[in-house]
Parts: C-alpha cells; sequence; structure tokens
C-alpha cells in the first residue's frame, strides 16, 4: 500500500504564493444557529428552506407546529386579513394561584395574546372567518378567553353569513379555569349550531395535536374536516388509555390517517394544498342559498348535441343474460371515470362519521359546467388490489351513511345531487349486519325521499336490489343501455324459485332487468347508449351524450322549489 | 494567500487540487468517506478527516458535515472541484457565514446561472445571442405548437425541470408537434412533478464549443480560448479538444469577446465556462454557463501554459489574474480522454472492481491525471471516471498520433474500460477528418447507442 509512503515536506523556493501571517481576524467558525436540527429526523435544517416549504421538514416530511400568523400568512390572500378581539381582557375564574404570570410567560414567549388568533380575510378571493389555534401558546388549552374569542367570531360570520374555518390546535380545557373552561365546549359548539342552522359553511382543520375538550366540541363539527398528515387527533390522550386499559397503543393509533380509516375526517390535506382546495371549497359552497340561484350560475354549453346514435330506442339488441354479461364486464367504466369525465375539480370527501370510511362508495363535490354538485358512486375496483379496497363495489352500512351525510350536506348548500349506482348488491357480511345494513338501506330510502334538491341516478352496471335503490331514490333514474337493474341477481333469483343457481341465464329472461324492460315498465326515465365495446376508450361518447342529458335535466328541474322537488320524487314512487 | 485548504472532493480533481496547492505551499486537508479511505486523495493529502458513510448524500455532499471539518482542522479555504457541491449555491453561501473562502463565484452567480431561465434572460440582455425559443413558460400542445411555428421547425421540446435527455423531444413538423409535446411533458410531470415546457429551435449537429473564462475580483475577465466537446455520448463528453480546428481567428476572438461580455454581465469571479452551440453556418448560440472548473480543463492548460486551479486558488485569495488576454496565446493542440471503469459491449455499465495491473503511458507532451494506482479498489458509489489522458502536440495531426501511440500504452487490467472505445474514436477516418458534432457517436458508432 502507498499510504505513508508519499513525501509531504516540501519547501518553497520562491516567495509569490507565501501565506499571509496574521490576518487571522476572520478565523473560519460556525456561527450559531446556522442549521437547526429537524426533531423529527434529526436531519440539519435550514430555516428558509422550512418555511418555503410550508412549515414542513425537507428532509423527512414531518410537520413543524406553525405559529398563528405564518399559518394565517399561508392561507389567507395577502393584505386581506383584518384580526378581530386582538386583546381580550384576561380572567382568572378559580383565582388559580400562579395563572396571570403564567399567561404573561406565555405572552412574551409567543408574542401573542392568547392561544387563539380571529378575524376575517379572503381565501382565494372568497372571504371567509378564520380562527387559527397556535399550540406554543399554553398548548393552545381552551379557556375562557379562548372560547371567548371562537365564540364571537362564529356569531359574527353568523351575522355577515360568512363561512368559518377553525384550525384546531389544542391539548384540551385550560386546567387553571376548572369548570368554567368545560363551559366553553358548550359555548361554541352552540354557536356552531346557531351559524349552521342560517345554512353557513364551518370548514375544520384538524392540526398536531387536536385532543380533549376541543376535540369534543367545535373540532369534530365541521361541514368539512380536514386533517394535517400524521397529527394527533383524539379525546383522550394516549398516554392516559394506556394506562387505564394496561395496554401498549397499536403505531399511527389517534394519527389523522386512523381517523380517516374510521371515517371521522373527509381528507387528510398536505399543507402545501390547503390554500387551494380550501378555497375551492369555499367557491363549491357559494353564498347563495338553494338550488335556483345556484342554476344561474350554470354555463349553457351550446355547442352541446347528442351525438352518439341520438336518444336510444329502447330495443334491446342484446339478450337478457348478454346484457348481465356486459354490465359486469371488468373492463366497464367505473363511477370514478364518470365522475372525471364529467365533472370538474371533483373533491373528495371520506367517512360516515361514525365507524369507518367505506371504500364501496365514493362521493364529493364537484363543478358541472360551473355549477356545484354533489356526485356519489358505487364504485368497482379495477384490479384485485383496488377491489379489496373497494370492496368488489358492495357497499357497508357505513358506506350508505357517507353517501346519505353527503346528501344532507348537498341539501344544506343547495347542491343538486347526482349519484352512480353499480353495485352486485349491498354487502352480506357479519359485519355488516352488526352495523345495521338494513337499517342503512331503510334511512336513505326514507331520508332521500324527501331531500330538497334535485336528485338524479344513472344505473352504469349492476344495479343489484336494495344495495342500489339506496342510491336511487332520485327524481329521475336513467340506465346505461346494457346495465341491468333487478331485486336480486339472477343467479340468486334461480336458487331460489329454482333450487340452481346455474339457471342464471333463464331467470335474467323473465327477471325483466335491461334497461329496455324498465323502461317500457315506466320505472325509469331515460336509456343512455354506449358504443359497441364500451372501456375506458369508447367512454367520451358517452359522456358527451350525458352531459347534454345532465344539461337538460337540470333545466328540467328549474322551475321547481324544494318542496315541489320533494314532491314529485314522492309521486315518481307512489305510482309505481 | 490561503494557509490551508480544504477539498470537497474526491478522485482525480482531489488529487490535481492538492498538487497545485502543494506547489503554492498551502496545506491540504482532504475529506473522505468509508469508502475512500484507501484513496489516493486521502493519502496524499497532508492532512484527512473522514466526514461519513459511502453514500454521496452521506459524506461528500453533506454540507454540514464538510463545514464541520473544515473548521475542526482548521482550514481557510474550501476547493469544491466539480461535480458534488461545486455548483451549490446554498454551499457556497453557508461557507461565507462561516468566514471560510468558498474557491468559485458566489452564491448569487452560481444561483443565477444555475437556473436556466434566469441566466438566458441575463445572457439576452448582456447582447449575447442565444438559441431562439420562448421566454416564457409553456403549458399547453395548442399553445406550443403557434410558438413552435413563429420559432420554425425544427424545434426541440424541453422540461423546464428535464435533464440527461429526459423529457426532451425534437419536433420536425407540425404533424408531430403536440404528440412529442405531450409525451415530453408526461415524462417530466412523471419524473420531477412539472409540467413547465419551453420550445427552442432545434440545431442540427451542432458542436458543442466551450470558451474558458477566468475572472477576478477586480472585474478583469480574460478568456483562454475554446475547448470542442462534440464526441458525446447521451450527452456525456466522451473526449475534448482545443483549439477547434474549424474555427478561425476572427471567430474565435468574436466568441471569445462574447464570452467574456457574458461572464462582465453578471460581475463574474473566478473560472467559468461559457457554452455554446455552433452550427453548420458558424453561427453560436449561448447554452449555459457552468461555475466551476470543468473535467476537461487540462487541454486549456496544455495549450495556454497557464495553471487554472492556481489561477482559481489566486482570485479566490484576492490576488490579480497573473495575465491579461494579451498574454494569453494558443499554441499547438490538445486532446483529452476520459477513461472510464464502465463496459462499452455492455451499454456502458458501470465496473467497479479491483485493478490488478496498471501501466501507464508517458514521455513528451502525455499528462495523466489519476486517482488510480495498482491494486486500488474502484468504489461503485461514485462516478466512474478513473483517468484523464491529456496529450499536447504541435497540430492536430500530431496530437492524435500522440493520443493513438499514448492509448495504445495504457493498460489497466481487473476491471473493463472505455479505452479501447477511445482508441476506435481517435482512429476514425471522419475524426481525423475532423467532422466532429455532437452526434458523431450515433452516427459512426451505432452499435454503441441501443
Amino acid at each position: 500500500m502507498l499510504r505513508d509512503m508519499f513525501k509531504k515536506t516540501y519547501t518553497l523556493i520562491d516567495t509569490k504564493y507565501s501565506a499571509s501571517k496574521g490576518n487571522k481576524e476572520k478565523e473560519p467558525s460556525i456561527p450559531q444557529g446556522l442549521w437547526r436540527k429537524c426533531n423529527k429526523c434529526g436531519q440539519p435544517i435550514y430555516v428558509e428552506d422550512v418555511m418555503s416549504n410550508h412549515y414542513v421538514c425537507p428532509k423527512c416530511g414531518g410537520y413543524f407546529r406553525v405559529h398563528a400568523y405564518r399559518r394565517i400568512e399561508m392561507l389567507v390572500d395577502e393584505g386581506t386579513f383584518e384580526e378581530w378581539n386582538q386583546k381580550m381582557e384576561f380572567s382568572n375564574p378559580l383565582d388559580f394561584p400562579g395563572y396571570e404570570k403564567k399567561v404573561l410567560a406565555a405572552r412574551e414567549k409567543t408574542k401573542l395574546d392568547e392561544a387563539v388568533v380571529t378575524g376575517k380575510g379572503a381565501i382565494c378571493g372568497q372571504w371567509a372567518v378564520v380562527c387559527v389555534c397556535d399550540s406554543r401558546f399554553m398548548m393552545s388549552s381552551m379557556g375562557h378567553v379562548v372560547g371567548e374569542k371562537i365564540t364571537q367570531a362564529i356569531e359574527r360570520a353568523t351575522r355577515e353569513k360568512l363561512p368559518v374555518i377553525i384550525f384546531a390546535a389544542s391539548g384540551g380545557a385550560r386546567m387553571q379555569e376548572g369548570i368554567v373552561s368545560l363551559m366553553q365546549m358548550a359555548k361554541t359548539s352552540a354557536a356552531l349550531k346557531r351559524h349552521h342552522e342560517e345554512g353557513q359553511l364551518f370548514i375544520s382543520v384538524l392540526t398536531d395535536p387536536t385532543t380533549g375538550g376541543v376535540t369534543a366540541s367545535f373540532a369534530m363539527l365541521g361541514d368539512i374536516i380536514i386533517a394535517e398528515p400524521r397529527a394527533l387527533i383524539g379525546f383522550a390522550g394516549p398516554r392516559v388509555i394506556e394506562q387505564t386499559i394496561g395496554q401498549k397503543l397499536p403505531e399511527g393509533f389517534q394519527r389523522a390517517e386512523f381517523l380517516l380509516d374510521h371515517g371521522f375526517v373527509d381528507m387528510i390535506l398536505e399543507r402545501k394544498d390547503q390554500k387551494d382546495t380550501i378555497g375551492m371549497l369555499l367557491k363549491m359552497h357559494g353564498r347563495e342559498k338553494g338550488f335556483f340561484q345556484k342554476q344561474r350560475i350554470l354555463e349553457k354549453d351550446e355547442s352541446l348535441s347528442y351525438g352518439l346514435k341520438d336518444k336510444v330506442k329502447p330495443a334491446a339488441s342484446k339478450s337478457a343474460w348478454d346484457t348481465v354479461l356486459i354490465s359486469r364486464k371488468a373492463d366497464r367504466p367505473t363511477a370514478l371515470d364518470y365522475i372525471h369525465g364529467l365533472f370538474d375539480d371533483f373533491i373528495e370527501l371520506h367517512g360516515d362519521r361514525y365507524f369507518k370510511d367505506d371504500g364501496a362508495i365514493v362521493g364529493g363535490i364537484a363543478f358541472f359546467h360551473g355549477m356545484p354538485v354533489t356526485v356519489i358512486g358505487q364504485a368497482k375496483g379495477r384490479n384485485t388490489k383496488d377491489n379489496i379496497k373497494r370492496n368488489f363495489g358492495m357497499p357497508s352500512p357505513d358506506g350508505y351513511r357517507k353517501a346519505l351525510r353527503l346528501m344532507k350536506e348537498a341539501e344544506a348548500f343547495g347542491r343538486p345531487i347526482i349519484c352512480f349506482v353499480d353495485t352486485p348488491g349491498a354487502f352480506c357480511g357479519l359485519e355488516a349486519e352488526e352495523r345495521g345494513q338494513g337499517e342503512a338501506i331503510a334511512r336513505n330510502l326514507f331520508e332521500m325521499s324527501s331531500l330538497k334538491v334535485p336528485v338524479l341516478s344513472i344505473v352504469i352496471g349492476e344495479g343489484g336490489s336494495g344495495g342500489a335503490l339506496a342510491m336511487a331514490t332520485a327524481n329521475e333514474v336513467w340506465m346505461l343501455e346494457h346495465a341491468i337493474y333487478s331485486i336480486l341477481s339472477p343467479e340468486g333469483f334461480a336458487s331460489i324459485l329454482w333450487k340452481d343457481s346455474k339457471k342464471a341465464a333463464d331467470a335474467s329472461k323473465v327477471m325483466k332487468i335491461t334497461a329496455a324492460d324498465l323502461y317500457r315498465m315506466g320505472l325509469i326515465e331515460q336509456i343512455i347508449p354506449e358504443e359497441e365495446e364500451f372501456n375506458l376508450e369508447t367512454l367520451p361518447s358517452t359522456i358527451h351524450y350525458l352531459e347534454k342529458a345532465l344539461e337538460e335535466f337540470f333545466i328540467r328541474m328549474e322551475g321547481m322549489d324544494g318542496s315541489q322537488l320533494a314532491e314529485s320524487r314522492y309521486k315518481r314512487f307512489r305510482t309505481m | 494567500m490561503f494557509d490551508k485548504i480544504l477539498i470537497a472532493n474526491r478522485g482525480e480533481i482531489a488529487v490535481r487540487i492538492i498538487r497545485a496547492c502543494r506547489e503554492m505551499g498551502i496545506k491540504t486537508v482532504a475529506v473522505y468517506s468509508e469508502a475512500d479511505r484507501d484513496s489516493l486523495h486521502t493519502m496524499l493529502a497532508d492532512e484527512a478527516i473522514c466526514i461519513g458513510p459511502a453514500p454521496s448524500s452521506q459524506s461528500y455532499l453533506n454540507m454540514e458535515r464538510i463545514l464541520t471539518a473544515c473548521v475542526a482542522m482548521k482550514a481557510d479555504a474550501i476547493h469544491p472541484g466539480f461535480g458534488f457541491l461545486s455548483e451549490n449555491a446554498r454551499f457556497a453561501q453557508l461557507c461565507e457565514a462561516c468566514q471560510i473562502a468558498f474557491i468559485g463565484p458566489s452564491a448569487e452567480i452560481i444561483h443565477k446561472m444555475g437556473n436556466k431561465s434566469e441566466a438566458r434572460r441575463t445572457m439576452i440582455e448582456a447582447g449575447v445571442p442565444v438559441v431562439p425559443g420562448t421566454k416564457e413558460p409553456v403549458y399547453t400542445a395548442e399553445e406550443g405548437l403557434k410558438l413552435a411555428e413563429s420559432i420554425g421547425f425544427p424545434v426541440m421540446i424541453k422540461a423546464s425541470s428535464g435533464g440527461g435527455g429526459k423529457g426532451m423531444r425534437i419536433s420536425r413538423g407540425a404533424e408531430d408537434f403536440q404528440e412529442n409535446f405531450r409525451s415530453a411533458q408526461l415524462e417530466s410531470v412523471k419524473g420531477f412533478s412539472d409540467d413547465t415546457m419551453y420550445i427552442e429551435k432545434y440545431i442540427e449537429k451542432p458542436r458543442h464549443i466551450e470558451f474558458q473564462i477566468m475572472a477576478d475580483k477586480y472585474g478583469n475577465v480574460v478568456h483562454l480560448g475554446e475547448r470542442d466537446c462534440s464526441i458525446q455520448r447521451r450527452h456525456q463528453k466522451v473526449l475534448e479538444e482545443s483549439p477547434c480546428d474549424i474555427i478561425s481567428d476572427e471567430l474565435r476572438q468574436n466568441m471569445g469577446d462574447t464570452a467574456v461580455r457574458a461572464a462582465k454581465a453578471v460581475n463574474y469571479e473566478n473560472a467559468g465556462t461559457i457554452e455554446f452551440l455552433l452550427d453548420k453556418d458558424k453561427n453560436f448560440y449561448f447554452m449555459e454557463m457552468n461555475t466551476r472548473i470543468q473535467v476537461e480543463h487540462p487541454v486549456t492548460e496544455l495549450v495556454t501554459g497557464l495553471d487554472l486551479i492556481k489561477e482559481q486558488i489566486l482570485v479566490a485569495s484576492g490576488e490579480r489574474l497573473s495575465v491579461k488576454q494579451e498574454d494569453i496565446h494558443i499554441s499547438g493542440h490538445a486532446i483529452e480522454c476520459r477513461i472510464n471503469a464502465e463496459n462499452p459491449s455492455r451499454n456502458f455499465m458501470p465496473c467497479p472492481g479491483r485493478i490488478t495491473n496498471i501501466h501507464f503511458p508517458g514521455g513528451n507532451g502525455v499528462r495523466i491525471d489519476t486517482h488510480i494506482y495498482q491494486d486500488y479498489q474502484v468504489p461503485p458509489t461514485y462516478d466512474s471516471m478513473l483517468l484523464k489522458m491529456i496529450v499536447h502536440g504541435k497540430d492536430r495531426k500530431e496530437a492524435i498520433q500522440k493520443m493513438r501511440s499514448a492509448l495504445g500504452e495504457l493498460i489497466i487490467e481487473g476491471i473493463e474500460t472505455n479505452g479501447d472505445f477511445q482508441y476506435e474514436i481517435i482512429n476514425h477516418p471522419a475524426f481525423q477528418k475532423g467532422e466532429t458534432d455532437t452526434g458523431f457517436i450515433p452516427e459512426y458508432f451505432p452499435q454503441y447507442c441501443k
């Protein structure tokens, strides 16, 4: 090896390059705070990188807690924020010793007057009341001042007919204020109820950590609930739970992702997308009340015409059994394909707010020619993995409850509802029965019948029994040319009547389940044509046809107010 | 002048810098990764300090460790070499904050020239010709087509974040434009999550001509003639020479003045390279500026007699340039071949491993810059370049003869190299006639371009 063999001593024969001695006032050194350590991954990071990355670690993607004013800067259009109640008198209802000193210290440390900043600002041009909790101020615990500031902001939003956005973060109630702190939960919730009854939108954004009394009050009451990735969200803190049950909690317990799976948040949103998405949600919830004002914003597309086979005559070109097979084909477009094809800016919302987010039903808000609409579909998967997530398009009770929640939300904000039906049937299993599959379906029929907004259901593949009807109690029901809609599957029918499921083909003939059959029986309003080979490639011509048909549907519904819409839906089923 | 310099690099360039420092009486600190414990630069430097595990991200790219090492070893300057942190504006800025001299231009210039569209804008303002194309980003194929038609076909469709041929397409007419635009954009979206595209005139079979410039802190800028780096494989330079035979004295002066003007426009400091494309009609267009010393700098050293690394250290320490433009004369012809540990018959797959037997050519006008030696283990972690062989002759013909002879003597056993591929290039009649453009390898060596 060459190591230690090189001669390293040398003398200079020319002084041209000799080092300048004595000039050492600029000794190399690393200034304090030149870089910092990420408290999540331990890597060195730079303040400006973190700031330009929405206070997210550029190395590990960990979320840092954000100062309330920085949060407002990231959210609100520049120069539009007007702060309300910046200063509010300190209150110490229990005369708790040392409490005032503690608050003064927190004020000094955070340069904030209290743990929440409230005010009004525009987000992508949409005005809203914004409240932001700052966890650095006594863990953003909710005392009288926090409760009062939030309540006053909500009340003013109700008066000024503005939506409310609250960025929640909290360790819970403020212990130093005792029972008075507890009352803030009721106070803020009551203010939100009035705001809701005035038909105004509340978006709750859950940041790390949102726990205790705040979770059990305003944080969980959003019409839309958004969570930041990996945020800790829960009622009882994980340490308390562990001590109580004497068990170690699983990884990811009470994190945002856990809540999404369990149906309590609509979406997890990266910080960089928050402004745009919240701006879009505000736009979708408009300020005009009711479908009728909304309708004026339907931008009619004059160039639209029926291109495909024109309006179809109800003559079945295929045998009933062939139709059954076509309706089940694996490459048939699924609800999501229609949603993305027909609508713009679809924002998916998740969860039933009770137990779970069911992958078999997708729903959310989108624009149809500039008009906000709620769209819900029963979603089959494209491959096995996807199908496991979507349970082969067989919804659980949680799915129906999610659909109903979204429909109620649409009704509250006057948006029409479009449902895509495509299910072999409601999921039949132990868990489904435990959580009340029958009740969930029944509830949908019950509630959908009186919705005060137009409801349209389109059967795009299989319309399997009650599982389909729970999303088809609509003002109009349309079917794709080769979709089916039936009391149960031909296989099931054959096995009940003839004790032989192999006679499904014969059953399909007598069951009258094709679009043409149902049209003749007066059970559906329209048949939507398909290309000969119907798949993703040929979907666009059907989408084009549907676009025209949807426009006409909205024009038909135009003359009716909410109760007339419900009445016409009632009559539609009353005659059957 | 500096007392001690830390070399934030490895391989032959680290060795090259250590040698220059030694000649100048400056002490050196080598930094090395765990994989480079036995690398030549580690053993050659006066002091060496390990800065982390083999992956570059944890060693040669880890700014915090390098700075900490620099402070701990009491070095007062850092030479970044090329690659790694050499064009990292943040690193240059951190060096300044730590009162360490960064041997290269300022963070501001690195940042400005590193941003393609800003560099282009600066050059247009300085009156430097650029490839005709869009000044504003394009996002849709329809929009792009209109622009392409106004520029004139053929056009190059380029992704803003693209590189190494990714997100790049050539369109020869309106018929294939939209298809090419969409596929380039898709590639960029998939690879870089960015749909920003640019469209520019596609210059067919250009020569890649770059001018070496050198500037001090007092606004003095000189150019040191050109290098023809047209022999490229997938945008990677393979062989470089200086001067370029088809460039007349008049054109050289014109291009050189333009390069100096470009450098002055940004208040450039230290060594830099202005890259131009030279088309068949001898029109030249600014492509980009490299704000570091380049791999191929020795060819310029051989034809100008100037030591570029020493000059870099001089100007960084606040000295004036040692030469004026009128002192610089190009004499003779130099060629450099890059010898890499890669297997040309297997799509130039890198071939790390132990070198079992080695023989280097020598003699009049043959220079070898390398960090390899007998029994050296080439690590798989880094760039595959093993050595640069540079020859100097009185003219191009003599330089080619010398290179042919030297390549014939070069023996590296134990691992595969591209030595024979270089030999084939040197022996190719088209190369000997000087018919070199960036399409040379795909045209004459299609078997290597699959």
